[in-house]
């Protein structure tokens, strides 16, 4: 059966076309959008986001969590972290997910789910608490993630310079270190376009080496 | 460039250093350990027991299924006994490919919960789940999500 892709080819009047859903699954990808608690991460993904933003709860789960220290061994109860993500469809065939992610260091367990095949991440600092940032800009930088910290100009001016918030991360001198407001959604585009930026450089340097 | 001067009074909420640069360089990546700060041990009164749903299994989720995974339906498949929570995640798939995210935030599964029915039907033959090839994006991908996100405004 030959559909026009242009309309919605899963419903003709009020029947369900046979076969149900499109083969063609789209490609996925995505980029993980980390901080602090309450410096913007929901609202940079929802400024992004086609959809509202999801949310989902993951558990942490017993073997996540220091299972070889013995001393540890009371840490085997489940601690559900919920997590705000969003969708912005390319095209037909790819999907770009958002996911923003607990970035407080005892949530750290989900991360390694979460970055694997990830484009990159923008790490979101809020300068009155740069200390925030600190478990994500460690994390990323060990898992070798392209990553980008992005200052949330949510009040409209910066108690530090970028030049400061370079020098309290101590990130290397090729990551990014821009200013963005959540708020807007041709600011976020741009920030997250920095981050493609160095995933792009990435994926280069892997592919010729 | 300037440098705030360790003379200077001290800036409000003056950053410290960042952990791991004061604990020296550390060799293994990923498998991040968590340190110093642990989550609260909740008393044994967690409300919600979502792997009751799993019949208890917390782990045997596929690895390979992401939380960014697409799931189909496998159109013709046989009709087989479903529990209602993996009956709700085939009739989601049935409208279109959809991620493990999406499923889990709409019907309100949790996400490791969510990942292992997945794995269930996959293997019962009710699912497909498509599984990329290559795990690291390559460079035609990641051209095409800039020029889509470019085009946006």
């Amino acid at each position: 059966m030959d559909f026009d892709p242009s309309t919605d080819r899963r419903v003709v009047g009020t029947a369900r076309v046979p076969g149900g859903a499109p083969k063609k699954a789209p490609v996925p990808v995505k980029i993980i959008v980390a901080g602090g608690f309450g410096v913007g991460k929901t609202t940079t993904v929802g400024a992004i986001s086609e959809i509202a933003p999801l949310t989902t709860e993951a558990e942490m789960t017993s073997e996540s969590v220091g299972i070889d220290d013995p001393g540890q061994a009371t840490m085997k109860t489940g601690t559900t972290v919920a997590m705000d993500f969003g969708v912005l469809t390319i095209d037909q065939t790819l999907k770009l997910y958002i996911f923003g992610t607990p970035g407080q260091t005892r949530f750290a367990f989900m991360w390694d789910d979460l970055v694997k095949g990830a484009l990159g991440a923008l790490v979101v600092v809020d300068t009155n608490r740069i200390d925030d940032c600190y478990p994500a800009v460690d994390y990323f930088e060990r898992a070798g993630l392209p990553f980008v910290v992005g200052v949330n100009t949510f009040n409209g001016q910066l108690s530090y310079n970028l030049d400061e918030v370079r020098w309290a991360l101590a990130v290397r001198e090729d990551v990014p270190v821009i200013s963005f407001d959540a708020r807007f959604r041709g600011s976020v585009r741009d920030a997250l376009l920095v981050v493609l930026d160095q995933a792009l450089d990435k994926a280069i340097r892997m592919k010729s080496s | 460039m300037t440098y705030p001067d360790p003379d200077d009074p001290v800036p409000p909420a003056r950053p410290g250093v960042r952990p791991f640069l004061q604990s020296g360089p550390q060799h293994s990546t990923g498998g991040y350990t968590p340190t110093g700060e642990h989550p609260p041990v909740e008393a044994s009164t967690n409300s919600l027991r979502p792997f009751v749903i799993t019949s208890g299994r917390t782990d045997g989720g596929d690895p390979d299924i992401g939380m960014e995974t697409q799931v189909t339906v496998v159109p013709g498949a046989p009709p087989s006994r479903l529990s209602p929570e993996t009956r709700a995640i085939v009739a989601l798939c049935e409208e279109s490919p959809i991620s493990v995210a999406e499923i889990s935030a709409r019907l309100r599964l949790h996400l490791g919960v969510c990942r292992i029915l997945v794995g269930d039907l996959r293997a019962a033959g009710q699912l497909d789940v498509h599984v990329l090839d290559n795990d690291t994006p390559d460079p035609e991908t990641i051209m095409r999500v800039i020029r889509g996100l470019r085009s946006i405004n």
